[in-house]
Order: structure tokens, then sequence, then C-alpha cells
């Protein structure tokens, strides 16, 4: 067998931390073969970006490398001299970064970017270079890229601002290219664009990949081999089909329980437990035995070594067990939401326009006709006449791209932005006069909580706002509402730094519980979190909409989260619905072609499952003001013609409570 | 970019006649008449009230504004009472005179600024980068006139190097109008160095963290092109609004400075003006210093618009 590009074996990084050094990496090793791709999973924290700053030499100056090799084409990395090291570097060696908004610097042309390595590694004049550039942006799917190539960083969409870094790691034609979380930033359509390309580019280039995700249906699509991370350590290793459909270790296990899917629709995720170690001060033996169900005495006091890919010493005798839902989540039955009764929530033909900037802002030069000097500020039009009802009880999932006005309308509907046009009914009030009875969970858990304040008065204080509980009944409410979301009273007087993400984010259930609402908007609640985390709190969220009887306006772009959780789905591109009905409906034909597209854009596990693969063409945000016609005309993949661009779709009803907007005959789309 | 550039101008001439409305009111209610002043103590009723008619003291206010302001418009900024001469020349020279004072201090403080704010952010935590923090913030801690002070007695008496007040012109030879300069201008940049400096090393050091210079040197590009090219040049944008704040702070410290070392420039001439209720030198004045500050404001913003291409190409998407 050849040299492999990269051989990295039993790497250890430490940072310095308040006490001691934190362990990042602990003996970590792997194989990128020749034109071979490796996938690196782990959730945050597993030192998966660590990895990948050691072997390119970009740690942090106080990270130290204390144990191990990496060997590049057979020559070790780390005994290299800086500037021998720097000549590796986006020559032999690059990397794409995931985040494409602040990889690109805002003050230089894209293509000066793009060609730079050109310049320093190949000593290309500018001119070569430049010329190379362009074919370069023109080989990762860029239409325009003389036009481009001169544009600078803001004017070019996400998409295209990945392409343009893939140009960039391209460009020295890179015996190794490492991607760290490439496609965590883009909308699902987007994503599905760059793996399309990185496939294509695979093939083409016969590329050897270092690919590095917490997303298990992106390894399955690019990758060959797989390992995975867990605090710092390997704890699985094989190849991408074997491991994905018979994974070994616990850990494992977990992770592909806690996933949502689109197909396999269940009433109870079965998420991974407790809470990721403390690097600084690891628990002995194996380091994954407190989260684990299969966990016996052995495993607390035994290290556990690496062996034949997997690294627990009970793999084989759990070869067939799968993990288990915990024992506190009970599996009780669903709760059929009461559609008969009078809607809770009740939006008729809602509308939010945005004004942008100031009147200087919108002054500008026309000589088309009048007074040349004209006054009129841009506007935006986030919600166009939406209307849609909330059963009580009912979950009604609000799936779209970012940008496309989802989370405008659910603040509407909470009275946190003032409508333009259209009425909003809430449990037969206005929002503002709903206040108590319509809540909000925020995305972010990091900056929706005070960080000054501890949980009790953080939960506390709608209760004290509302006059609803005082003195020693506040705190005893208090601690009922974190036992509703799984927290204890121990909790009570920490502070929101003191708190894991997804123990933060059930502190903003539970604060959004306070005032006992008929109706919470869980604005992306899960998108911020990592997999195993992320099914915990699906599980709350399910408990109390079957216990309490609570509705949700679920707002997600992962379809997957909404197919779990949802009774019925609204599918919103640019300010409106384009399809909504029951969830079972609205994931099966027909469908309006903008939701089959975000379908077929879920990089899933299971490969091939129905879906047709239809790309999306461009951007959401990229288009000029919404004219006349259909909306998703620029970007549809089933166009019909003229009759897009003149008329407004008509509304046709495919099923019971499912319709859709679109020109396309309900028959033809049914085939 | 020529859209932006007018419309900013648009801004400055709104500004400009606010500020003239301002000034014009804040005059009026000066203690002291002004005829009084200008025929003297003993003068009779008769003197005065004759006074009063040549300049239309009996008019109502806004008709002597509009008139002030009209004349103000044709570039007739009108005559000082004190000295009896146009007012127009008087204010030029002294502008001059404080322009090389002002130009030569932002200059240098924007070179030496972020000179040391660069340096020790790429320092950061060394010796060098807390000796330049301490240095900075002891010369802002001590207030301008104070300095003058010291500097006049260590300079100019003690050491005997350079003239301790007064001033050269050119023709007098470049060594001797240097010679001048040096201490007035040393008084000034001394304290607004600091501003720039820290901004700048905040600044610095963030936009070392920043993606795009970790992307830079993952091209394999050497650390000193990756200041320069990635990170300065973004670093920099906030400096510039700092710099522009600091040509207000320089207008205070040039009066304080050219009061202390008899320097003849425009700062000089308003405190002469305004302790002799020179009125209509004094009008003209501040509305001048408000035309420079807004002036610098502008220029700031341009500097900005180069440096930031946000705004200069405003948010056009290249498909």
């Amino acid at each position: 067998m050849s040299v492999p590009v990269l051989a990295v074996s039993g790497l250890s990084v430490a940072y310095p931390a308040a006490l001691g050094w934190l362990h990042a990496l602990e003996d970590v090793s792997f194989e990128v073969g020749a034109g071979r791709a490796l996938g690196i999973v782990g959730e945050s924290g597993s030192g998966k970006s660590t990895t990948a700053l050691a072997v390119l030499g970009l740690l942090a100056p106080e990270a130290r490398i204390e144990r191990g090799e990496a060997l590049f084409q057979g020559a070790s990395l780390f005994s290299l001299p800086d500037a021998e090291r720097r000549a590796l570097r986006g020559n032999r060696i690059s990397i794409v970064f995931q985040d494409p908004f602040g990889s690109l610097n805002p003050a230089i042309p894209v293509g000066r970017q793009i060609a730079e390595p050109l310049v320093l590694h190949k000593g290309l004049p500018e001119v070569e270079a430049a010329e190379e550039v362009r074919r370069l942006l023109a080989e990762v799917g860029i239409a325009n890229p003389q036009e481009i190539a001169l544009a600078y960083p803001h004017q070019l969409s996400g998409g295209m601002k990945q392409r343009a870094l893939i140009a960039t790691a391209l460009a020295c034609k890179p015996d190794l290219l490492v991607l760290d979380e490439p496609t965590t930033a883009l909308d699902v359509t987007i994503e599905a664009q760059i793996l399309d390309l990185l496939e294509q580019l695979r093939r083409d280039r016969g590329l050897s990949m270092l690919y590095i995700t917490h997303n298990l249906g992106v390894v399955s699509r690019i990758c060959d081999d797989v390992c995975v991370l867990y605090a710092g350590r390997v704890v699985e290793t094989g190849s991408a089909e074997s491991l994905l459909r018979r994974p070994r270790h616990p850990y494992t296990k977990g992770l592909l329980a806690s996933l949502p899917r689109v197909r396999e629709r269940k009433h109870r995720l079965a998420p991974i437990p407790g809470r990721f170690p403390d690097l600084s001060a690891p628990p002995p033996g194996c380091i994954f035995h407190p989260r684990c169900h299969f966990a016996i005495e052995r495993c607390a006091s035994e290290t556990q070594v690496l062996a034949a890919g997997v690294r627990c010493w009970r793999a084989e005798e759990l070869a067939d067990a799968a993990w288990q839902a915990p024992a506190e989540t009970v599996p009780d039955a669903r709760n059929t939401p009461d559609t008969s009764a009078r809607a809770l929530v009740e939006v008729s033909r809602l509308s939010k326009t945005f004004q942008l900037g100031g009147l200087f802002d919108g002054m500008r030069l026309d000589f088309s006709g009048g007074f040349p000097l004209k006054f009129e500020a841009p506007r935006v039009q986030a919600v166009d006449g939406v209307s849609l009802s909330v059963a009580p009880g009912e979950v009604l999932g609000l799936v779209g791209e970012s940008g496309c006005g989802k989370s405008t309308l659910g603040r509407m509907l909470i009275g946190l932005i003032e409508p333009s046009g259209g009425s909003i009914g809430i449990d037969g009030g206005t929002p503002r006069q709903s206040a108590r009875s319509a809540q909000i969970i925020f995305q972010n858990p990091d900056s929706s909580l005070n960080p000054r304040k501890t949980v009790e008065a953080i939960v506390g204080r709608p209760l004290a706002l509302h006059g609803l509980a005082s003195g020693d009944k506040l705190r005893e409410r208090v601690v009922e509402l974190l036992e509703t979301v799984r927290l204890s009273s121990a909790y009570l007087q920490r502070y929101p730094h003191q708190l894991s993400g997804g123990e933060k984010q059930r502190v903003g259930i539970a604060r959004a519980l306070a005032t006992s609402p008929k109706f919470i908007v869980c604005d992306e609640v899960v998108s911020a979190l990592d997999v195993s985390v992320q099914a915990y709190v699906l599980n709350v969220l399910a408990d109390l909409r079957d216990r309490l009887s609570v509705a949700y306006l679920f707002i997600s772009h992962d379809l997957s989260v909404i197919a779990h959780i949802a009774d019925r789905v609204a599918v919103m591109y640019r300010g409106a619905i384009v399809e909504e009905g029951p969830v079972d409906a609205v994931l099966r034909p027909p469908w309006h072609p903008y939701t089959e597209a975000l379908l077929s854009a879920i990089p899933d596990l299971e490969r091939g499952a129905g879906v047709q693969r239809i790309r999306l063409r461009g951007d959401a945000v990229e288009q000029g003001a919404q004219g006349r016609g259909c909306r998703f005309q620029h970007r549809c993949p089933r166009k019909l013609g003229a009759i897009c661009e003149t008329e407004t779709p008509p509304v046709v009803r495919a099923g019971p409570g499912h319709t859709i907007a679109c020109h396309i005959p309900i028959e033809a789309k049914a085939a | 970019m020529l859209l932006y550039t007018f419309k900013r101008l648009a801004y400055i001439a709104v500004i400009l006649a606010v500020m003239s409305v301002l000034i014009f009111w804040a005059t009026q209610v000066m203690p002291g008449d002004v005829a009084q002043m200008i025929v003297g103590q003993f003068a009779t009723d008769e003197q005065i009230r004759a006074v009063r008619g040549r300049l239309g003291l009996d008019d109502p206010v806004h008709v002597q504004y509009l008139r002030w302001a009209a004349a103000l418009l044709r570039g007739d900024l009108g005559v000082s009472m004190m000295m009896d001469r146009p007012i127009g020349p008087l204010i030029e020279d002294a502008i001059l005179r404080s322009a090389v004072l002002a130009g030569v201090s932002i200059v240098l403080v924007a070179a030496i600024g972020i000179f040391l704010g660069v340096y020790s952010a790429v320092r950061k935590g060394t010796a060098a980068d807390h000796a330049v923090s301490i240095g900075t913030y002891f010369f802002i801690s001590v207030p301008e006139f104070f300095w003058a002070i010291i500097v006049i007695l260590l300079f100019a008496g003690y050491l005997g190097w350079f003239p301790a007040t007064g001033y050269a012109p050119m023709s007098d030879g470049f060594g001797t109008w240097l010679q001048h300069l040096v201490l007035p201008v040393a008084t000034l940049v001394s304290g607004l160095v600091a501003h720039v400096s820290r901004l700048t090393r905040s600044s610095m050091i963030e936009t070392m963290q920043s993606q795009y210079v970790i992307a830079a040197r993952a091209k394999g590009l050497p650390e000193a092109l990756v200041i320069r090219r990635h990170a300065l040049r973004n670093a920099l944008v906030p400096t510039i609004t700092v710099l522009a704040i600091d040509v207000g702070m320089l207008m205070g410290g040039i009066v304080v400075v050219e009061t202390v070392f008899s320097y003849p420039g425009l700062g000089r001439l308003l405190i002469f003006s305004i302790e002799q209720k020179d009125i209509p030198m004094v009008q003209a004045g501040i509305l001048t210093v408000t035309a420079v500050y807004a002036m610098a404001n502008l220029a700031a913003d341009l500097l900005y618009a180069f440096f930031n291409p946000r705004i200069r190409y405003g948010n056009a998407v290249a498909r």
C-alpha cells in the first residue's frame, strides 16, 4: 500500500486552563489515504478543530503539542522549521474554514485574495495569477468569474463566498484539503450545492480530504472513512458505511439515536444523558462512562484503548445492543391536538415592511422625471400576507431558509414586532392583551439569559412581573418550573455561565413556561445545540406539549427537526407561505417545488431514499425586489414558463388541510 | 462615491445653518451693550443711538440675523468692532497660522499613535507593550496647560533649545519657523497620541484574531505580510473616527496652547475678541471653527469609505 497523505499518531494537545492544562486531544491517531476522504466527526469540544489546526501548524501560541507525530507524505510535520511549515500551507496542505462570512478580508477584492497563494508559492506574475483565478472560479461553479474576481466580499452571497474560499484552497493543487465544517453556516439548499461541488472536485481532481463536521449525514455523502472523536479521544474509526450502519461504540450509537430523521418519526429520541466532561480533570477510566448506559463498574477504573477500531472493551458483547432512551423519558401517548375547537392562534393576512436606513440613506439622483433629487428609503417586505392558525395543543412547524421572514413572523405573534398590516388573534385577544398566554423561546441561550442574574431570578421574573407568585410561593413555583424541564433545585443559585448549552436552553424554556402559557413561539430553539443535547431539549418540549397541552409555533431551518416534533408544517419562502399541511402530507408528493428542493437537500443517512435529487440555482437573498408572478420563479427547477413570471400562483388544495401555492397542476406534481 | 460626498456636503450645509442661528443667538445674550462698548463709557445717549442706528441694532433679532447671514453667504464676514478692519483677512491670517500648528500636530498624532498601537498589539503582553501603555497613559493624564508650562520651563528656560513663545513666518528662514513650532506641537500631540494608540491597539488585537487573518496565515503568508496586507487596513477603520474627534479636541487644545505660547492663531484671536466683546469677530471665529470641524469629519468619512468598500460600493450584489 502506498504512503498515506497524512498519518497522525498518538497526538496529544493541551491548552493552559485556570487550573493546570486542558487536554483537548489525547492520543489521537488517524490516516488519510491518497485520494480518500476521512471524516472527523464530533460535537463541540470534541477537539476536531484543534486537530485541523495542529495539522496545519496554526495552533494558538499558548497551545502545547505534548506527544505524537504527524507525517505528511511520510515526512514529519512537527519537526519542520517555521518557514518550511509555511511553505506547505496553502500550497500542499490547504484548508477551508467554517465561516465563509468572516474568512474573506472585507477590504480586498475576492480575486486578489484567491491569487495570493499562487503569487506566494508558485511565483506567478499578477497577470497570470489573475487568469488562473478566473479559471479556478469557473471550476468551482461561478458563472461570471471575471466579475466576481473584481467584487468585494460583501457583494457576494454566503454560498459564493464559500466557493471562492474553496477556489483559494485549490489554487496551488494541494495534496491534502482540510475542510472544517465548510457548510455549517450555510442554508440547507446552499449546503447541498457545496456538497455537490466537493463530490465533483473529488472525482475530477482525485483530492485527498480531511473533512471535519458534526453532521453524520454529510459524512455519509462525502467520506470513505470516519473517525469519531469524543472529548479529544478517538472512540471509533472505520469505513463510513459500516460505522454508520453498525456503530460499535456506545457514543456513536447514542449520536445516531439522537438524530431526528425525516422519514422515521419516533415519539421520543434517545439522547445521551449527562454533561460533557471537564477536560482539565477528566474522569478516570473510560472518558465516556459517566454518560454511558452500558457502563459497568470496570469502565470507571480501566482506561480504554483503541482496539480494532473501537475504544470500548465491551464492544463485541454490545454489538447488537441499541442505544436506549433513558428511563426518565416516558414515551406516553401522544396527545392529539383538539382541532375541532376554536383556533388558539388566528393570523390573517399579516404583513411586515421594514424601512432600511434614514431619510438621507434613501437619497438618490434620478433624472427620469420630476425633481432629480429623490428621497425613497429602501424597503424590505419581510412578511407578505401570511394567514395561519394553530389549534390548542398543536405544534405548527415553520420551515424556511435564513431571511425568509420566519423569525419576524414569530416575533409579531407575541407582540415583539408591530405588524404593518393584517390581524393577529391569540386566545381571543391581541398579542399585547394575551402576553401571559403567549411566550417565546429564543435561538441563542447564551445571549437570551441575563449573565448577571441567577437562574432563580431569571425564571422568577415573569412570575413577579405578572403578580403570579411572591415570597416563599415564588421560590416553590420556580423549583416546580425547573423540575418541569428536568433541572434540580441545585440550579437555583447558578449563573448562566455555569450552565451547559442544553441547560441554558432549558432555563429559557422554564422562563417561557412561568406564566403557564397556552402558546409558545420556539424560534430555532435547538439550532445552536449539539445533536445529543438537541434530542434532550426536543424531548422536554414534546413532554410539555403532551402534559400541559401547550401549542407551539416551532420555527426552524431544519426540516428533520420539524418533521419530528410538528403536527402540521408551513413552508415559508421570501415572506409568504408556499405550502402548508399535515407533516405526513407535506413530506410526501405532491409538493411545492421548494419543499421538494428542501427535502432533497438534506444530506441523509439513508441514501437515495425516495426523493429525487433536485437543486436550486443561486441564493434566496440574491434576487431583487419582489415583482410580479411567483416569488420562487428565479430559483424554481420546475418553472413552467411565462405564467410563473406574470401571475401570482393560486393556492390549491392538495388534500385534507394541505395547500400548495403553485401553478403546476396537482396531478402533475403527484407523478 | 460622488453622490456620497454630495450627501455629506448637504449634511454640513444643514449643520452650519443651524450653528449660525445658535451662534448669533448666543452672542446676542452676551452681557453688555455693543454700541456702548464702541462709543465708550462717557458717550451721550445721542451718540449711542447713532451707533445703534448705523449697526441696525434696533431692528428685530431675526432681521439682524438674516442681514448677517445674507452677508455671510456673499462671503462678507463683517467688520471687527475693535480693530475696525474687515474680519475676512484677519481670520484668514490667523487660520493659516493655526492650520500649520494643527496640521503638523494631527499628522504626528496619527503617525505616532498608529505606530505605537500596532507595535504594542503585535507584542501584546510583553514589557514593550506595558511600557507603551504606561507612557501614553501618563501623557494623557497631564492637562495641556500644565504641560505647556513644564515644556517652556525645561526646553526654553533651562535648556534654552527652543524659543518660549511667539511665531516666526517662513520668510525668517525654515529653521526659525520650525523652532517656534516645536514646543506648541509637542504639547498638543502628547495628550492625543494615547487616544489613537490605545484604540489602534485594541482594534488591531481584535483584527488579528479575526477569521480572515487566520485564513491568511493558512495560505502560508509570512506574519509581516499578514499584518500589513490583511490586518492593518481593517484595524485602522475605527482609528479614523477617533482622529476626526481628535481634530475637534485639537481645536480646544489650540486655544490653550496659543494663549500660553503667545502664538498668533485663530484660538488666540477668539479669546481676544471674546474678552473685548468684539461680537462680529466672535461670530465669524466660532463659525469658522464649526466649519473646520465639519470638514474634518467629512474627510474622516471619505477616508472611512476608502478603507471600507461596503460604503464605497453600496450593497450591490454581484450575480
